[in-house]
């Protein structure tokens, strides 16, 4: 109820009209949204809800069994086998990636030429186009061609092929992964790292406190948001690995490094089934949105209770 | 793709036009002139070597039809996608098309090809000495449907065979080119040293493995393509897994799982391998001048397992989808790209090795082309189609569902050559693998 003497509803016309002018000029960014992101992805959605297969053009608006799609993935074991394979890959090149990003990013946090010109060489592996840093690895990890295991069995100690071997194909996925990627968790910490304020260091080292309790009571803290986004970044990233994995081991030998985001490729790509890869890559879409929003939320509490 | 798409209005106008000029001209006319003149064809195939070396001959054509010619030749995975697609929708882009092995089935099962007989027939359309007889059996039995329909004119074959890089080596061992598959173990053991790997073979075990399957008696499904129940977990598809992969994990080089078909050639040209199994286009160039094994090489037809020989064999086709405008036009551009001149042009200016009309083969030009280090692989080449056209032992491969099944074969092998598994418990899971996927495409076991 409007206070007496006062013009009611002049405020709220004006908030009303304020509000009008942001839509309208939030409107085009937003239809443009939903054209090219959010209409694909919901038709993702739609066709989860079907058997549709290119070779029968009714089955894409076949909805008489909508969940069928999400019941056959949880009784597929090579689904399920493929979600573990993801979870190793995506774990532990997430940690070792965040992990060497933020030990590079402290040797460079410094100023001078050489530590500049080190800055550069290192982006170099992020900026490359990732079929042509698969091509890389792929020639390294070849003994026919390799120089790493020519160097190896010159000396007398030849290395058996490592794509090849259930044992280590994924972790030298992971290898390949990490040195493509680390740069960039490195970058975002290292842009963190050069807006640490001066005089908490400066007081704590009046204090007398070691580099170490310097790094985790003063720096840490405030360099833990950049550590959380770029290790975010990182996990969605590592679910939507595919050229590595296509061009070094096919998801072989085996499936030992067949993860999901390549199981759902060949069922879509190689079988047809498109309603069936959908559904797959729903489920996966939805996990990394949980997985990220757990993450985030974790880290933005962790940043206020800072 | 897109300027394909784009013209077509305007080659559909134009082809009405050359239809319309085409129906006042009358016979005689027609005889004289050029009656599919402003024409154009969309015409794809995969990147191969016989469209490609036929993509230099296309000015020829055009300047003698008067039909323009739009053509490309993407990679194979791209060019079965995108085709896929295109059929399913019954769509007109495309004139002609590369039929592809693997999707025999399905694509002329859907009734997605037009037949070729009316035109074959007439002889209008075709000059009898055109001879499409002249085509071997067993690529046109591929080609057709149960009612003896042909739909597509094939222009190559792909011949599994044996090589041995180094002949030198087997004969030293008192040995010689195997004939059977305990003597491939033989030859493998015995020159598996001094940097040679004694077996060599790629990494598509769905088209490696399954001769030494039906070798030992087994098939990958129970009676294609009529009965699609998978055999994967039979005592002889165990035995023939476990054969197999030994070879591979006993015999071949470091990491042979990921060998590809050119690794599996350059290893036999750099004198790093001895024996391979693979199709005739990968084991020819051991014979090259270029190569360590050149004066060393010596081929031989795959050699007969327990229960018989089954050499792979495979073949590509020129097919009219049925929503192709034109359908005179699209003939007029295969019966060009496949009469027995430009096969043979194909033959004798540009080494073509993978000819699929008999006349070719049998001409003094191919047996030389085909004559490495003094063997005659052009006749191992011939007795091998014929022994595929001779019976259904390939019918296993042009099943819609193959592709499934294709990717389950290789994980099955490569779980037993890293030993994941045992052979007995790999072909097992990759029977329920196999079940499980042919369930999911509606087919009833």
């Amino acid at each position: 109820m409007p206070a007496a003497g006062t013009e009611p509803g002049i405020g709220y016309g004006i908030d009303r009209r304020h509000r009008a002018a942001l839509l309208a000029g939030l409107l085009p960014a937003l239809l443009l949204l939903v054209a090219l992101t959010l209409a694909p992805a919901l038709y993702l959605f739609v066709i989860s809800l079907t058997p549709a297969t290119p070779t029968n053009p009714a089955s894409l608006t076949d909805f008489s069994a909508p969940a069928q799609n999400y019941v056959s993935a949880l009784g597929d074991e090579r689904f399920i086998e493929s979600l573990w394979v993801q979870v190793k890959l995506s774990v532990s090149t997430v940690v070792v990636q965040t992990a060497l990003g933020l030990g590079v990013a402290l040797l460079l946090n410094r100023g001078g030429r050489l530590v500049g010109a080190l800055r550069t060489v290192f982006l170099i592996p992020t900026v490359l186009p990732p079929i042509v840093a698969a091509l890389i690895w792929k020639v390294l990890y070849t003994p026919d061609v390799s120089p790493l295991h020519r160097t190896l069995a010159s000396v007398g100690a030849p290395v058996a092929s490592l794509i090849t071997n259930p044992d280590t194909a994924l972790w030298a996925i992971a290898v390949a992964d990490t040195w493509q990627w680390f740069p960039f968790t490195m970058l975002i910490i290292l842009a963190a790292l050069q807006v640490v304020p001066r005089e908490p260091l400066e007081a704590a080292t009046v204090d007398g406190a070691s580099p170490l309790q310097l790094f985790f009571y003063v720096v840490l803290p405030f360099i833990r948001p950049a550590i959380v986004v770029a290790a975010l970044f990182r996990l969605i990233d590592s679910v939507k690995a595919f050229p590595l994995i296509y061009v070094l081991t096919s998801g072989g030998p085996g499936t030992a490094t067949q993860v999901t985001n390549y199981y759902a490729f060949t069922q879509a790509f190689n079988y047809a089934y498109w309603g069936y890869a959908s559904a797959i890559s729903v489920v996966l879409t939805a996990a990394v949105f949980v997985l990220s929003a757990l993450i985030g939320s974790r880290g933005a509490r962790a940043a206020a209770h800072e | 793709m897109s300027s394909l798409l784009s013209g077509n209005r305007r080659r559909v106008l134009k082809g009405a036009a050359a239809l319309g000029a085409y129906a006042l001209s009358g016979p005689g006319a027609r005889a004289a002139g050029k009656p599919f003149e402003g024409v154009e064809l969309n015409v794809s195939c995969w990147s191969a070597p016989f469209p490609k070396l036929l993509q230099g001959y296309l000015p020829e054509f055009e300047r003698l039809t008067g039909i323009k010619v739009n053509y490309d030749t993407p990679g194979f995975l791209i060019y079965n996608q995108r085709v896929d697609l295109e059929l399913s929708t019954r769509g007109s882009s495309y004139d002609v098309l590369n039929i592809t092995f693997i999707y025999v089935d399905r694509w002329l099962r859907a009734g997605w090809f037009a037949p070729l007989n009316d035109f074959v027939k007439d002889e209008g359309a075709t000059p009898r000495d055109w001879d499409v007889d002249d085509f071997l059996l067993a690529t046109r039995k591929i080609m057709s449907d149960k009612q003896g329909n042909l739909y597509g004119i094939p222009w190559t074959c792909d011949c599994y065979m044996a090589a041995a890089g180094r002949y030198d080596l087997v004969t030293q061992a008192g040995l010689g080119m195997p004939t059977t598959f305990d003597e491939i173990e033989k030859v493998a053991a015995a020159t598996n040293k001094d940097g040679v790997a004694g077996f060599l073979g790629d990494n598509r075990h769905g088209w490696n493995f399954p001769p030494y399957l039906q070798g030992f008696g087994g098939n990958v499904f129970r009676r294609p393509p009529d009965d699609l129940m998978p055999t994967l977990d039979t005592r002889e598809a165990i035995a023939a897994a476990d054969f197999y992969s030994h070879l591979l994990r006993d015999y071949g080089p470091n990491g042979v799982l990921s060998y590809s078909y050119d690794q599996v050639t350059a290893a036999l040209k750099q004198g790093r391998g001895n024996y391979a199994t693979e199709g005739h286009i990968f084991l020819m160039p051991a014979a090259d001048p270029d190569s360590k094994e050149a004066k060393t090489v010596r081929y031989s037809m795959f050699p007969k397992g327990p229960a018989g020989q089954f050499p792979g064999f495979a073949t590509h086709a020129w097919g009219i989808p049925v929503g192709a405008k034109n359908k005179r036009a699209s003939w007029e551009f295969i019966k060009w790209a496949m009469s027995k001149e430009m096969m043979m042009r194909a033959v004798r200016e540009k080494g073509y090795s993978s000819p699929s009309r008999r006349s070719v083969i049998q001409s003094p030009e191919f047996r030389k082309r085909l004559t490495l280090n003094d063997n005659d692989v052009s006749d191992i080449y011939l007795k091998t189609i014929d022994l595929a056209g001779g019976s259904d032992y390939m019918a296993y491969r042009i099943v819609p569902v193959f592709p499934q099944v294709d990717t389950i074969i290789g994980q099955a092998m490569e779980r037993i050559v890293s030993k994941q598994m045992s052979a007995a418990e790999s072909m097992r899971q990759a029977q329920a693998s196999a079940i499980a996927d042919l369930k999911r495409a509606g087919i009833r076991l």
